[in-house]
């Protein structure tokens, strides 16, 4: 599903985030990206949907190389790459359906299919309830989940978690890595960015560490360290 | 992928009504630098009009003295009449030359009263044979000199002084015009960058989940088309304002004739607001259309 092959990637001025790196991760995996902050996790994700370009080497989403990929197909590719973050990126003037909803509106989905998906994935999420809330009326794991659902709604091949459970208390951070292991269940690709060694070591899932850029360690079932 | 009137309609009101302040400076700017555009075809079409009046028909004027001798008129009449440059001569008598004259001077009688038919210079209006300037100037120069002449008058004197002024007058007015349209484009621009950055957030998601670069640039494209077609109407009025005035001012008792042309027909005010239109859509579609991209490739 994902490729990298000699992935390389500076910043002008600033440390290397990604040298040399190789990776294979298959269809329907559920892999941790661990490393101190600066290592180059959010660089690893950030190129799988294009939000930045390698200076060097190949990357391979659902066989294709997106190098190669003309600029006008970006917005086709992550459709299919959903993608939540530490900061959840709601649009705080817009209820929870209608965050969810606009995901669905901007890209020209008609209004039939978001009068039915919408709700359903709500209620996956376990806000069927708080529908009509504001995100500010919502606790920090609500946020997460309204944040899922966005990045869930277009049943995406990959899901890019960055720091999903960064903010959130241990607790409310269970809840969400169940969220995310149902939707892993389901045949997609969960990649997650995490220094949350608990996660980590109690999912006991495949975890990639970087360290300065390089990966240093790729282990199956692995544990922080 | 579909773009959703709706859709439409909500972004590019918002986006309109969101910062109504620069909104308004951009529309008055727009409605200014083409309203000057406007003036400028506006008088471009009547010297256009002017010109054409007198390529074909270049004339000109033999004045005999008050007192000349019936014999010297003859005698000028016979010269014009067999010179094979000279292609109609029209004499204008004594009593002819007074209608004129009362014409000219309906609203003034005090004038009327002072002037006798006997008192007024008579002329001769001249078609030449060919339009050539210098050939006009060498006839003209052999006719001034027969007896009893005072003077000839080249119409072609009054085209060219009225040409030199309404050159320059448009070279202004372009010049004003293209640098508002700058300005205005600049504003265009920068009202666009503000109605970008408050919607950043929003941009932010849309390229996240996957919306086409088009899907974000068309809403902020119709903000900016709408700004330049609604200064282009502004503009309209104005030109239309203009050529009704123009209009009035030629039509009055004392006005000249020969500036007639430079009172428009309806048609060609419409074709000019037409113009004013699509450079006002223009203007605004693009110069949005740049902010967007600028933006987005960023």
């Amino acid at each position: 599903m994902i490729r990298l092959e000699n992935v390389t990637k500076e910043y002008p001025g600033q440390t290397t985030a990604l040298v040399n790196a190789n990776a294979d991760i298959g269809k329907g995996e559920f892999v941790f990206l661990v490393g101190p902050s600066g290592s180059g996790k959010s660089t690893f994700l950030r190129l799988l949907n294009k939000q930045e370009e390698p200076d060097t080497g190949r990357i391979f989403v659902a066989g294709k190389d997106i190098g190669q990929m003309s600029t006008w197909k970006v917005p086709m590719l992550r459709r299919n790459i959903g993608a939540i973050f530490q900061d959840f990126k709601l649009l705080p003037t817009k209820t929870v359906s209608e965050n969810v909803a606009f995901a669905l509106e901007v890209i020209g989905r008609p209004r039939s299919v978001i009068r039915t998906q919408v709700p359903a994935i709500c209620e996956l999420v376990g806000l069927g309830d708080k529908m009509h809330k504001y995100p500010g009326q919502l606790s920090g794991g609500e946020q997460q989940r309204v944040s899922i659902a966005r990045a869930f709604v277009n049943r995406p091949l990959i899901l890019l978690a960055d720091e999903p459970t960064g903010n959130l208390d241990p607790q409310t951070s269970i809840g969400i890595m169940r969220l995310l292991d149902r939707i892993n269940k389901t045949g997609t690709t969960v990649l997650m960015a995490s220094h949350d060694r608990g996660i980590v070591d109690t999912m006991r899932r495949r975890v990639i560490e970087l360290s300065h850029g390089e990966i240093v360690r790729d282990e199956a079932r692995g544990v922080y360290e | 992928m579909v773009l959703r009137v709706d859709y439409l309609a909500r972004e590019t009101g918002n986006n309109f009504l969101r910062n109504p302040t620069l909104t308004v400076a951009t529309v008055v700017t727009v409605a200014v630098s083409l309203s000057l555009l406007g003036a400028f075809l506006l008088i471009r079409e009547g010297v256009d009009g002017f010109n054409s009046r007198f390529q074909d028909d270049v004339e000109f004027i033999v004045w005999m003295n008050a007192d000349a001798a019936p014999e010297n008129v003859d005698s000028v009449e016979n010269f014009l009449t067999t010179s094979l440059t000279v292609q109609r001569a029209t004499y204008i008598d004594k009593n002819a030359t007074f209608i004129e004259f009362q014409e000219y001077y309906a609203d003034q009688p005090e004038v009327l009263d002072l002037v006798e038919p006997e008192q007024l210079p008579t002329s001769f209006r001249v078609v030449p044979e060919i339009a050539d300037i210098s050939l006009i100037r060498a006839l003209g120069a052999e006719i001034e000199a027969l007896p009893g002449v005072s003077g000839v008058d080249y119409a072609e004197e009054y085209i060219k002084q009225l040409n030199d002024f309404t050159t320059w007058a448009s070279r202004i007015m372009i010049f004003a015009a293209v640098v508002s349209a700058l300005a205005s484009a600049m504003l265009m621009y920068n009202t666009i960058q503000t109605g970008l950055f408050a919607r950043r957030r929003e941009i932010e998601v849309m390229r996240l989940v996957g919306a086409t670069n088009w899907y974000v640039r068309i809403p902020f494209m119709m903000e900016g088309l709408l700004q330049g077609l609604v200064g282009a109407v502004f503009a309209t009025l104005s030109v239309f304002a203009l050529n009704q005035a123009i209009t009035r001012a030629l039509a009055g008792e004392n006005s000249l004739r020969l500036f007639e042309s430079f009172a428009l027909s309806t048609g060609s005010v419409l074709l000019i607001s037409l113009y004013l239109l699509i450079v006002g859509a223009i203007l605004g579609g693009l110069g949005a259309g740049i902010a967007v991209t600028r933006y987005l490739d960023a």
